[in-house]
C-alpha cells in the first residue's frame, strides 16, 4: 500500500532526525565522567578552522562543538537563549560584530593578559570582553600596467578626481567596507569621512558587484585601475589552482595605504567568552590555543591572515612579501563605535 | 437530490487540526511583527526613507517583475509542451525540468557573475560584448531560471488534468493551436499559474544572497543592512513588514484570480487531452525549448563550478551533510504535504478561520529567511521563558534548552517558512475536484473515505506530491534558518556551499552545490514513479 509506505518513510526519517543529535546532549551534560567539551559559536567558516579545532582537541582532549553562522544571527541566538545558552566561546570576523555582542551583554569580562603578553593593546577590548587572534588589512590593489607605484599612497587619495571612473569596490553592505569607513570616521570625523565616501562613489568605474576577488579581476580585465580589497583575497588568487586567478593577480599589486600617515586599516577575527558559559575553563583553553604559536602559524599559512602574536614562525612567501607594515594604532573597538555612522554615510552618498 | 449532497466532502476533524497547524506556522511572522511593533524607535527609518528606500523599492519591483515574468513564460511554456505534446525525451524531461529549483539562486548568481564578469571566460571569449550578469535584470533572470519550476510544476499538473473538451471545442471552431491555448487553456490554468507566480515573486523579494552579490539592492538588502550595519533588528523587522504587506497584496491578487477562474469541468468525467506528437524539427524545437532553461539554470552554472572544483581541494564532510540535508528535507516534505493537503480541505470547507489561517501561514514565505529565523528564535525562547517560573518552582532550575537549537526548531522554521509552497499546490489541485463529483460519488453510495481515496486522491495526488517535492527542494537549499537554528556540528550541503562561496572559494563550493540537485533527484524519481502508478490505476495517465 503506497500510503503506508510513505508514512513509514516519514516515520523513519523523523526517527533519524531525532537521533542525529547526540552532540547536543553532550553539550548540555555536565557529568564529570563525560569528556570535556567547549561549545563554539563562530562566524568564521574557513577550512583551516577545522584543522585548528582538531589540533586543539588532540592536545587538550577537549571536544569542540561548533555552530557556524552569520555574526548577527549568532548574536541574536545567544541573546535569545539567555542563561540557557550553551555558548562558551563566541567568534566573529569583524570588530563591529564583537562590539555588538559586547553591547548585547553576551561576553564575560576576561583578563586576557593571562593568555598572552604579545598581542598589542589596540587589538584587545579596553573592557576585556574580547581579544583578536588574527588580523586582516584592507588595502588598495592596483594595475601594474596603468598605475605607477607611488602614484597612490593613501585611502584619501582614492577620493581624488584623478581616479575618476577608475575604482572598483564591492557593495557597502559588506562589513569590511563598513569598518574601513568607520575607521575613517574615527580618524577624520563624520564630515570628512562623508566627503571621502562621496569621492569614492564619484570615482567608481562601475556599480558595486561581487566580492573582493571580483574587484581584482576587474582591474586585470581593464574595467578599473584600482580597487579596495582585503589582503588575503589577493594572496588566495596569487596561489590559486585556477590559472585565471593567478593571471589576474600577476597584473595586480597591493599598496598598504597610509604608511607615512595614520597606518593601514586592519580588521580582526576575535573571540570572547560567553557570560553564561557552561564550560569557562575549556573556553579559556581554546582562546589560549588560538594565540599559541601552533594556531597562529596555521592562520598565517592556511588563510593568509596576519598573526597577532609577535615572533611566530610560518612559511608563506606571499604573506611575507606583504609584511611588515604600519597599522592604524587606534583600538579596533572604535570600529564598532562608528559602524552605524558609517552605514548612514554610505546611504547618504549612495554607495550601493 | 438531497440538499446535503451538494456540500463538498471534507475529512472532518482533520480540517480543524489543519487550521490550528496553519496558525502555528504563522506564529513566527507574528513574532516578527511583535518585534517590529514593540521595539524602540529612533530615526533610522526616517534616514532610510530620505536616502535609500526609493532605490530599494524600485529594485524590488524590477527584480520581482522580471523574475515572475521570466518564470511565468518558461514555466507555462514548458508545462504546456510536456503536458500536451509528445516528443523524444519528454518523459524524462518532465521531471528533470524541476531540477533547477534545487540550485540555490545565489549559487547560480555566483557562477554566472564569475563567467561573465570582466576577466571571466565568457567576457573573454566575447571581448566583453556579452553583458555581465548583474543588477536588477541579472538577479531577476537568475530567479526566473531557478524558480520557474514552481510555475512549471503547477502548469504541467493543470494542463495534464485539463479535459481535452474545451481546447478541442476551440480548435473545432477554427481557432489555431496558439489562440486556442491563449484563450481557452491558459485562462483555465490561471489559478495554478497565479499560485506559482506568487511563490516566485515572494521568494525573489525575500532573497538576500543573490541580490547582494549581483548588486541589485532590494528591500531585503535594506533590512539586512538595518540589522547588520545599523544594528537595529527592530527596524529590520519593520522593513520586513513591508514585504509582508506586498505578500498580502500578491496573494490577494492570486486569490482573486482563483475565484474569477472557477473552472469546474462541465462533465464529471475526466478525459485527459491526447498529446500531439511532435516530430522532425518540431520535436527538436520542443527538446531545445526544454533544454535551454536547463542549460542556463542548472548545467552551465554547475559545470562552471565543477570546472573550478578541478582546481581546488575538495570540500570535506559532504557525506554527513548530504544525509543531514536529505533527512531534514524529507521529514519536512512529508509534514508539509500533510499540512498542505489538510489545509486545502479546510479551505474547501470555506470557513473564515480556514482562509485566515492558511493565508497567515503563507506569509512566512514573504519574510527574508534570516528575519523569519529570528522570529522562530524569539518565539521559542519566549515560550521557554514563560515556562521558567513554573519549571523553577518544580525543579529549582531554569527550563532546559529544549526548544531552540534542536532539529524540531528547524522543522518548525521550515514549515512556517514554506507553508505557502505546501498549501498552494494542494489547494490548486483540490480545486479540480468539483462538488458535482462529490455528489456523484455520494449518489453511487461511496463513503466519505472511499470518495476521498478513490475519487479525490487520483485527481489531487500530483498536486499534493508536488507540494511535498517543492518543500523538499526548498529545505535542501534553505540557508539562514538552517544556519542559526541547527544543532551543534550539523552541516547541510547548502551551508557548506554557502560557507565556501561567501569566502569566494567557488571551486570548493562546487561539490556541495552539485550534490543538492543530485539529492533532489531521489524524491523526484519516487514521486514520478508513484504518480505514474496512481495515474494508471485511475486511467488518467
Amino acid at each position: 500500500m503506497n500510503h503506508a509506505r510513505v508514512l513509514a518513510a516519514a516515520a523513519l526519517a523523523a526517527a533519524m532526525a531525532a537521533c542525529s543529535q547526540p552532540a547536543d546532549d553532550t553539550a548540555a551534560g555536565d557529568s564529570a565522567t563525560e569528556s570535556r567539551v567547549v561549545n563554539v559559536y563562530s562566524a568564521r567558516h574557513y577550512r583551516s578552522d577545522a584543522a585548528i579545532y582538531a589540533a586543539f582537541t588532540q592536545e587538550t582532549g577537549i571536544e569542540v562543538n561548533l555552530i557556524e553562522a552569520n555574526g548577527d544571527q549568532l548574536i541574536e541566538r545567544v541573546r535569545a537563549d539567555g542563561p540557557r545558552s550553551p555558548a562558551d566561546v563566541i567568534i566573529t570576523v569583524d570588530a563591529a560584530r564583537l562590539h555588538r555582542a559586547e553591547e548585547a551583554g553576551l561576553f564575560a569580562e576576561t583578563d586576557f593578559s593571562e593568555f598572552t603578553s604579545g598581542v598589542a593593546d589596540n587589538l584587545i577590548d579596553p573592557q576585556g570582553y574580547w581579544i583578536a587572534f588574527a588580523k586582516r588589512a584592507r588595502v588598495i590593489a592596483y594595475s601594474t600596467d596603468r598605475v605607477q607605484p607611488g602614484e597612490i599612497t593613501t585611502y584619501e587619495d582614492l577620493a581624488d578626481p584623478r581616479w575618476h571612473d577608475r575604482i572598483c569596490v564591492r557593495e557597502s553592505g559588506n562589513a569590511y567596507n563598513q569598518s574601513l569607513l568607520a575607521s575613517i570616521v574615527a580618524r577624520l570625523g563624520e564630515e570628512e569621512a562623508e566627503a571621502w565616501a562621496a569621492g569614492i562613489v564619484a570615482n567608481m568605474a562601475r556599480q558595486p558587484q561581487g566580492g573582493d576577488m571580483t574587484q581584482i579581476h576587474g582591474i586585470a580585465a581593464g574595467d578599473c585601475d584600482v580597487a579596495i580589497v582585503n589582503h588575503y583575497y589577493y594572496a588566495m588568487m596569487a596561489n590559486s589552482g585556477n590559472p585565471a586567478d593567478r593571471a589576474a593577480a600577476a597584473n595586480v599589486a597591493l599598496i598598504f595605504p597610509n604608511q607615512e600617515t595614520s597606518g593601514t586599516h586592519v580588521n580582526i577575527s576575535g573571540a570572547g567568552i560567553a557570560v553564561n558559559a557552561p564550560h569557562p575553563e575549556e573556553a579559556q583553553a581554546l582562546i589560549a590555543f588560538f594565540l599559541s604559536d601552533e594556531a597562529q602559524r596555521m592562520f598565517a599559512e592556511m588563510t593568509n591572515e596576519i598573526p597577532v602574536e609577535p615572533g611566530v614562525a610560518w612559511e608563506n612567501p606571499t604573506l611575507d612579501a606583504m609584511l611588515p607594515f604600519n597599522e592604524d594604532p587606534r583600538n579596533v573597538s572604535e570600529l564598532g563605535d562608528n559602524n552605524a555612522t558609517a552605514q548612514r554615510i554610505f546611504d547618504r552618498v549612495g554607495w550601493q | 437530490m438531497h440538499a446535503a449532497s451538494n456540500k463538498p466532502i471534507l475529512p472532518g476533524r482533520a480540517t480543524t487540526l489543519a487550521v490550528l497547524a496553519a496558525l502555528v506556522c504563522a506564529t513566527p511572522v507574528f513574532a516578527v511583527a511583535w518585534i517590529a511593533i514593540t521595539g524602540e524607535t529612533d530615526d533610522y527609518l526616517l534616514h532610510l526613507a530620505r536616502t535609500r528606500l526609493p532605490v530599494y523599492l524600485l529594485n524590488s519591483a524590477w527584480v520581482g517583475l522580471i523574475a515572475a515574468g521570466g518564470a511565468g513564460l518558461i514555466g507555462t511554456g514548458l508545462g504546456w509542451l510536456v503536458a500536451r505534446t509528445e516528443f523524444t525525451g519528454r518523459r524524462a524531461l518532465s521531471w528533470i525540468l524541476v531540477l533547477p529549483l534545487a540550485v540555490p539562486a545565489y549559487v547560480a548568481a555566483f557562477a554566472w557573475l564569475d563567467l561573465t564578469e570582466a576577466g571571466g571566460p565568457v567576457y573573454h571569449a566575447t571581448q566583453g560584448l556579452f553583458p555581465t550578469v548583474r543588477g536588477a535584470w541579472g538577479a531577476g533572470l537568475m530567479f526566473a531560471l531557478v524558480l520557474y519550476p514552481y510555475v512549471y510544476l503547477l502548469a504541467r499538473n493543470t494542463f495534464d488534468g485539463q479535459s481535452a473538451d474545451a481546447y478541442n471545442a476551440a480548435r473545432t471552431l477554427g481557432a489555431g493551436p496558439v489562440p486556442a491555448f491563449l484563450r481557452v487553456s491558459l485562462p483555465m490554468a490561471r489559478p495554478a499559474l497565479a499560485a506559482g507566480l506568487a511563490l516566485v515573486m515572494m521568494e525573489s523579494l525575500a532573497d538576500y544572497g543573490t541580490v547582494s552579490h549581483l548588486g541589485a539592492p532590494t528591500l531585503s538588502i535594506g533590512l539586512i543592512r538595518a540589522w547588520s550595519g545599523a544594528g537595529s533588528l527592530v527596524d529590520a523587522a519593520r522593513l520586513s513588514l513591508i514585504l509582508v504587506a506586498i505578500a498580502l497584496i500578491v496573494f490577494g491578487i492570486e486569490r482573486a484570480q482563483r475565484s474569477r477562474a472557477r473552472t469546474h469541468h462541465a462533465s464529471g468525467r475526466h478525459r485527459p487531452a491526447p498529446r500531439t506528437r511532435l516530430t522532425g524539427w518540431r520535436g527538436a524545437a520542443a527538446m531545445a525549448a526544454c533544454l535551454t532553461p536547463l542549460l542556463l539554470g542548472l548545467i552551465i552554472p554547475l559545470a562552471r563550478l565543477g570546472w573550478l572544483a578541478l582546481h581546488s581541494p575538495p570540500a570535506a564532510g559532504l557525506i554527513a551533510a548530504s544525509w543531514h540535508s536529505f533527512t531534514l528535507a524529507s521529514v519536512s516534505a512529508v509534514i508539509a504535504a500533510l499540512l498542505g493537503l489538510s489545509t486545502a480541505y479546510a479551505l474547501r470547507g470555506g470557513s473564515f478561520a480556514a482562509i485566515a489561517a492558511a493565508r497567515a501561514a503563507g506569509l512566512g514565505y514573504a519574510v527574508p529567511g534570516a528575519v523569519a529565523a529570528v522570529g522562530v528564535i524569539a518565539l521559542l525562547s519566549g515560550v521557554q521563558s514563560a515556562i521558567d517560573p513554573a519549571w523553577q518552582s518544580l525543579t529549582g532550575q531554569v527550563f532546559p534548552i529544549l526548544l531552540t537549537g534542536g532539529a524540531a526548531a528547524l522543522l518548525f522554521a521550515y514549515l512556517s517558512r514554506f507553508a505557502a509552497a505546501a498549501i498552494g499546490p494542494s489547494e490548486a489541485a483540490l480545486a479540480r475536484v468539483t462538488p458535482a463529483l462529490d455528489g456523484a460519488a455520494r449518489t453511487l453510495g461511496a463513503t466519505r473515505a472511499q470518495a476521498m481515496r478513490r475519487v479525490h486522491w487520483p485527481l489531487i495526488a500530483a498536486g499534493v506530491t508536488s507540494a511535498g517535492l517543492l518543500v523538499f527542494v526548498e529545505v535542501l537549499k534553505e540557508l539562514p534558518a538552517t544556519m542559526i537554528l541547527r544543532p551543534f556540528n550539523y552541516d547541510t550541503l547548502a551551508i557548506i556551499a554557502h560557507n565556501y562561496a561567501s569566502d569566494e572559494r567557488l571551486g570548493e563550493a562546487a561539490l556541495p552545490s552539485i550534490l543538492i540537485p543530485l539529492v533532489a533527484l531521489l524524491p523526484m524519481i519516487f514521486v514520478a514513479r508513484y504518480l505514474s502508478r496512481t495515474g494508471k490505476a485511475s486511467g488518467t495517465e
